[in-house]
């Protein structure tokens, strides 16, 4: 059986290689790709840029390029506002978080896409389904009554409330497109269907698992009505944190967009280090064949 | 595969393997219970609670005293012409051609990422910045942007030689800025999403395709986007939910109730401001209830279009 | 965990009398200059009395939301919360979520329940119920430039037909500068629009607390304050509230700004704005019923009615907002107390912009509410801020009050 899936692999490198060379237009898919970047990354550069300015020039249009860098924004992030702990917990929650999505929801996702048990996909998407609104009294409510109001923990569970369920859609997605063959034949080589799910299943998920993990961080890191409710001063997330900049008088777009620069930094490593897991899961397992 | 077919193991591996049977007759459900069950624990009761809270009057405070009202509330949103429905049409529209347009963009450009490249985790990652920067602060951030004076959209207008829009501002137009804004922040996701279904599909079929001499569409047509319908599936569903439910972006440039006009007021901000402004909790979870109907019933036709879709 | 479930029950003695016990408070808050102030005293507090206060601070918004969820589940988490007055003291009270507090503003003759303006009394008592000590006051300015004024050789407007022929005469929109910036988007504006209601002989309501917003002088208010946008002020007004309008005073793009004088730092600000040295404030000018803007405590500081430690969380409210502290804050964190023996203390003051301490000196003829006065507040400002969009949008405006004036009635008699 092994070999099936290696030389699946193998052979998807090799075209890949051979494709990128010969068939497609090398400079226009170049410039395609650079115009799309652009596309993104131009308002996150404005962005950018205005964590650099004065809340002045940031109105002026006129000084859009044309101004004075000035670092007092991230100043007032780092010193007046004190930001580190709230990228700290921030961390946290959606490190526990997508961990636990994962361990949960992998599973289910493959259950779900083996035994096509339409009810529980329904169901577990019913969490995501939910408005948040409406959750929010009677969790306070719970939570409260146990006294978890305020703790890692509570901040934990509801994120993963958010996450899992997005883990269960998208692996679920991706295993209906795995070919069966694979664990059947790792069944027939005396594999039990869990041994096969882990030792075959898995490892050829890496780009789904790592597409979910990376969402997962991402949807907690950004979840803000859960945590405005369920945090407390010192397990404060950083989305609400960020409304800190609107004060009463007056608001500090410049602070405001330096701590979206900050917040932005973390979950670009994340996505980074993912991205390069997955290809060199792919690359060592071309090699290994 | 089953215990009749091994009858000469030793009496311990036998053990074993029975429990290992019976790991695997009922893998099912030890693989989806534990997710199940969570759900289950963190939803039945706020559940509950909306639907038992949408059949009272129960205003200003749940602990207020308050009447059993029937279906009122219901009749209430359901006869609403100025409210309710011009907001369901308004989340109808948002959703439908945001969606269209995310998947449309999605799949272009997961197609172009697809076959490697040199640089390609960074141009990856750089992709997903839009996705990964805060909601709030980028709320904000396009506020700015789009502000009619103080703006940087109307300068670049000008010097395209483009008159000045109203952008956010305007009564028809601040929608549809919205759904730009919502286009440029989820894209990434479904291309994402779309690039890890694509790893998965074989390219062999493709290259018979290759050798039978059909061309690029064809391929893509007939080969590529059957095999990759799962993942678009999961993808749809999983944004679609999400568009429906938009609030930060809207939240940011528009306000509570959506604009002067309410010209953005979509279902989901209808429930916030009837809830967390007007303090109506009784009406504002018969909306609520109305509105969670409202997707499943589109969560339904999405997937019966995705059962199509895949026997296709 | 662990350990803070073990500090609540230590710290939760049945009738939650014994202040003495306790080591540790808890306020919520929106920011504000206030809570600037606050986080110094906090200190201070602690060293003098060994009570730990924890300040928890939100956005407005975020705040009431909190707030909500919070009462609502009838949380004791937190033991002194400030709130916006005008917004959700009626609610909040009536819901039971406030302490009476009027036995212990009245415990201490030295603490001087009667050096506080008694427009800031009035307006955080209910009924004979005080719920709260006032911490800030508010008042309606005309910021403008003096520069601008100057140069076209124009007096600075006292009345709001003088305000309308300046604005016109320096609007000049093909350049991208306007005559005025103001609020524009629905709800924001009702605040701002009240002084102009007023200053023309109108009020949301009567005495016996009935809608008034399609009496003549309404419409006129309503059809005036359109004009001044529509006519002079910035494209798209209708989707601004303050940091949008006063984002484009401080930029230079508008000759006048009419808003709440607790923005008056941000002009201040070099880095905020390019009219430190030529904005200049005036007091709200004359309507044909005379000047009459609103004069409001926007922040006032209670106690949660759930709290287990009321008594302690008095102790620290009454130091506070003592004579000297609200000294210290008007002077060092400039905040707009509302003690008279702060303001009438020429040292005190001195922080202050001169032109301002005259205005709030001068209270004659000011209103002590910006909204309609009702529990469902959130709902009437929607109501009532919708002839103004139409106005200036420049639809029919009588048409528009009338159904207004419907809705806000019927909101109002569903109170009753």
């Amino acid at each position: 059986m092994s070999a099936i899936t290696h030389s699946s692999v193998q052979s998807v490198a090799r075209t890949r290689r051979r494709r990128g060379k010969s068939v497609v237009g090398p400079t226009f898919r170049t410039i395609a790709i650079v115009f799309v970047v652009l596309l993104f990354i131009a308002p996150l550069a404005w962005m950018l840029l205005a964590a650099f300015k004065t809340n002045l020039d940031i109105v002026t249009p006129s000084r859009t390029f044309d101004f004075t860098p000035t670092l007092g924004n991230f100043e007032t992030v780092f010193g007046a506002q004190n930001f580190l702990p709230f990228i700290l917990n921030s961390l946290i929650v959606g490190f526990g978080s997508t961990v636990v999505a994962l361990i949960l929801g992998v599973p289910a996702a493959y259950g779900i896409a083996r035994y096509t048990i339409r009810n529980a996909t329904a169901f577990v998407l019913l969490a995501r389904v939910i408005p948040g609104v409406s959750l929010l009294i009677p969790w306070y409510f719970l939570f409260s009554q146990v006294q978890l109001v305020g703790t890692y923990t509570v901040l934990i569970l509801t994120h993963i409330f958010v996450t899992m369920p997005l883990v269960v859609a998208i692996m679920t997605g991706f295993f209906e497109g795995l070919p069966n063959e694979l664990e059947e034949a790792a069944q027939i080589d005396g594999c039990g269907k869990v041994e096969a799910f882990i030792r075959v299943v898995l490892p050829l998920s890496l780009p789904g698992l790592a597409t979910s993990a990376i969402l997962s961080f991402i949807f907690s890191w950004n979840n803000f009505l859960f945590a405005l409710v369920l945090s407390n001063q010192s397990t404060r997330t950083l989305p609400v944190a960020i409304s800190n900049f609107t004060s009463y008088a007056s608001v500090d777009w410049g602070g405001l967009m330096a701590a979206a620069v900050i917040i932005t930094i973390p979950v670009m490593l994340v996505a980074l280090f993912a991205q390069k897991y997955v290809i060199s899961g792919l690359t060592a397992g071309a090699t290994k064949g | 595969m089953t215990t009749t077919a091994k009858p000469t193991l030793a009496p311990r591996r036998h053990v074993a393997n029975t429990v290992s049977n019976w790991v695997d007759r009922n893998l099912k459900w030890i693989f989806t219970a534990p997710a199940i069950a969570f759900v289950a624990l963190l939803i039945i009761f706020p559940i509950g609670y909306t639907v038992f809270l949408s059949l009272t009057d129960s205003a200003s405070s749940v602990t207020r005293p308050f009447d059993f009202i029937g279906f009122d509330n219901y009749a209430y949103w359901l006869t609403d012409v100025t409210r309710f429905w011009p907001a369901v049409g308004r989340t109808a529209y948002f959703t439908a051609v945001a969606l269209t347009l995310e998947l449309g963009f999605g799949l272009a450009i997961a197609l172009l990422l697809r076959k490697t490249f040199r640089g390609q985790s960074i141009v990856r990652v750089f992709i997903l910045l839009p996705l990964v920067a805060t909601p709030v602060a980028v709320g904000m951030m396009w506020l700015l942007i789009f502000e009619p004076t103080i703006g940087f959209a109307n300068v670049l207008m000008k010097s395209l030689g483009l008159p000045a829009q109203l952008w956010l501002s305007g009564k028809e137009s601040a929608l549809n800025t919205i759904i730009f804004i919502d286009v440029w922040q989820w894209t990434p996701m479904i291309i994402l999403i779309l690039l890890a279904g694509l790893s998965t599909i074989p390219e062999e079929p493709e290259e018979a395709a290759l050798v039978d001499g059909a061309n690029a569409w064809q391929r893509f047509r007939h080969v590529t986007l059957p095999l990759l319908m799962p993942t678009l599936g999961a993808a749809a569903i999983l944004r679609s939910i999400d568009a429906m439910k938009t609030f930060d972006i809207i939240y940011a440039t528009k306000g509570r109730n959506g604009g002067s006009n309410n010209e953005a007021e979509t279902l989901n901000m209808l429930a916030y401001n009837e809830s967390f402004g007007n303090s109506q909790y009784g009406s504002a979870a018969a909306l609520l209830m109305l509105f969670l109907t409202f997707i499943i019933i589109i969560l339904a036709v999405l997937a019966i279009l995705r059962k199509k879709g895949t026997r296709v | 965990m662990i350990a803070l479930g073990a500090g609540m029950t230590a710290c939760a003695p049945a009738g939650g009398d014994s202040s003495a016990d306790v080591t540790e408070l808890t306020l919520i808050a929106a920011n504000s200059p206030w809570t600037k102030g606050l986080e110094t005293l906090a200190v201070d507090y602690e060293e003098e009395t060994g009570v730990k206060v924890n300040l928890e601070f939100y956005g407005n918004e975020q705040l009431n939301d909190t707030l909500k969820v919070k009462l609502n589940a009838q949380s004791s988490d937190f033991d002194i919360y400030a709130y916006q007055v005008q917004d959700v003291m009626r609610e909040f009270s009536r819901n039971g979520w406030l302490a009476d507090m009027t036995d212990y503003v009245s415990s201490d003759p030295e603490w001087d329940w009667d050096d506080f303006q008694s427009s800031a009394r009035d307006a955080v008592t209910l009924d004979g119920v005080v719920y709260g000590v006032p911490v800030m006051t508010e008042r309606h300015v005309m910021y403008y430039r003096s520069d601008l004024l100057e140069q076209a050789g124009i007096p600075v407007p006292t009345t709001l037909d003088e305000l309308a022929a300046a604005a016109a005469k320096l609007n000049n929109p093909d350049n991208g500068f306007y005559g005025i910036a103001m609020r524009g988007a629905k709800v924001p504006l009702v605040t701002q629009f009240s002084s102009f209601l007023y200053s023309y002989g109108g009020d949301f309501q009567d005495e016996d607390g009935n809608a008034t917003v399609d009496t003549p002088e309404a419409i006129e208010a309503y059809e005036f304050y359109g004009k001044l946008l529509k006519d002079y002020g910035p494209p798209g007004a209708t989707n601004m509230g303050w940091p949008e309008a006063s984002a484009i005073f401080a930029q230079g793009n508008a000759a006048f700004y009419l808003d709440a004088d607790s923005q008056a730092y941000t002009f201040l600000d070099p880095a905020n704005s390019a009219v430190v040295d030529t904005v200049a404030y005036g007091s709200f000018p004359a309507g044909p019923a005379g000047s009459h803007p609103y004069s409001i405590v926007p922040q006032t500081v209670g106690i949660n009615e759930f709290s287990k430690k009321k008594d302690a969380a008095w102790e620290f409210i009454k130091w506070v907002t003592n004579e000297e502290n609200s000294k210290k804050l008007l002077s060092e964190a400039t905040v707009p107390v509302a003690r008279d023996s702060a303001w009438a203390d020429d040292e005190a003051t001195s922080g202050f912009p001169a032109g301002l301490v005259e205005i709030v000196r001068s209270s004659e003829g000011t209103v002590g509410h910006d909204r309609p006065q009702l529990e469902q507040v959130a709902l009437a400002r929607e109501i009532v801020g919708a002839p103004a969009v139409v106005a200036i949008e420049g639809g029919n405006v009588s048409d528009s009050a009338k159904q207004a004036q419907t809705d806000f009635q019927k909101l109002l008699d569903g109170e009753k």
